[in-house]
């Protein structure tokens, strides 16, 4: 529908997420994470006895969300996505195969540092704890060192 | 009260669903160009965000205010321990390959994005292997002060 911007400006998205983090723990005394949502769905799914069932609706919610979003915006488009690993010459197959094991890779590393982006990348460095600082800085580190690889290895593509 | 944070829960996971996809932070090149230190867009945006909800929070906590469904509001801090670093690790590298992380990587795929499945479904095996790994005792994993917490067992102020 176009109602929204093509994209929202850091300075007003950056600020909207923080007064999201802040809400929640206002509410409910929890942070705004990600992993822990994706476990506790994967956990009703296994139909766990000790599932959170709010943080599932919460995992729905941010779908919906994002949903919504895109239909104020430019609207839902079935498509791949991934359109800069096209242009760069990666057959369908492949793109799938990169983003499979990047995304295992990082839950992996999730499950195993305790949280993401937004769980130790905002939840946690906004409460001040030394983990989530030094969680942050070593995968910003991190994927900036890996993205230059990246880019070095496709000859500029990526 | 189960059914309220049913609806609180949905509405706070909604507005965040809204806002990573209003930022576009669910197209690759968004997280691409700023790792490639082309675009200052998602530092920016973490930074903000955290400077919008630090002093906020500690604020908050200073004034020990009560939380509507969770009692007083208590903030988590632990030390660091070597998971934290190692996942971290692996969480980068992951997240620059992928191009997105887990909250975005919902979103892509409710844009009409397929590939977003790959990455959702593919978080999901990570997260399944390692947590495997620590229910059998052959993985650890550290504690995360920006995740879900069980507020019957983290007593108040635990930090």
């Amino acid at each position: 529908m176009n109602i929204l911007p093509d994209q929202l400006p850091f300075w007003i998205a950056g600020p909207l997420l923080g007064l999201l983090v802040v809400g929640l723990f206002v509410v409910a005394n929890q942070p705004l994470g990600a992993s822990g949502a994706y476990m506790q769905t994967m956990k009703a799914v296994r139909r766990d006895t000790d599932t959170v069932g709010w943080r599932v609706w919460y995992f729905g919610g941010i779908f919906v969300g994002g949903a919504l979003a895109t239909i104020l915006g430019p609207g839902i488009e079935i498509r791949r996505g991934y359109d800069s690993m096209t242009a760069a010459g990666w057959s369908p197959t492949f793109i799938a195969l990169v983003v499979l094991a990047g995304a295992i890779v990082m839950g992996y590393g999730a499950r195993m540092a305790g949280g993401c982006t937004s769980g130790h990348g905002i939840c946690g460095t906004a409460q001040r704890s030394p983990a989530s600082w030094a969680t942050t800085a070593t995968f910003m580190a991190t994927a900036v060192a890996v993205t230059g690889v990246l880019t070095l290895l496709t000859g500029g593509d990526l | 009260m189960r059914n309220r944070m049913n609806l609180v829960g949905g509405l706070f996971g909604a507005g965040f669903g809204f806002v990573l996809a209003a930022a576009r932070l669910h197209e690759y090149d968004t997280i691409h160009e700023t790792l490639k230190l082309e675009s200052p867009y998602v530092f920016g945006l973490m930074g903000l965000a955290i400077g919008i909800s630090l002093p906020l929070l500690w604020i908050l906590e200073r004034r020990q205010v009560a939380t509507v469904y969770g009692g007083r509001l208590a903030l988590s801090r632990s030390k660091i321990e070597r998971h934290h670093i190692v996942g971290g690790v692996l969480f980068g590298a992951g997240w620059s390959i992928a191009g997105t992380c887990p909250a975005p990587a919902l979103a892509m795929l409710s844009s009409g994005a397929t590939y977003g499945a790959v990455a959702v479904v593919g978080l999901f095996v990570g997260l399944w292997l390692r947590d495997r790994q620590v229910a059998a005792g052959t993985g650890g994993a550290s504690i995360g002060d920006g995740e879900h917490r069980d507020l019957r067992t983290t007593p108040a102020g635990s930090a």
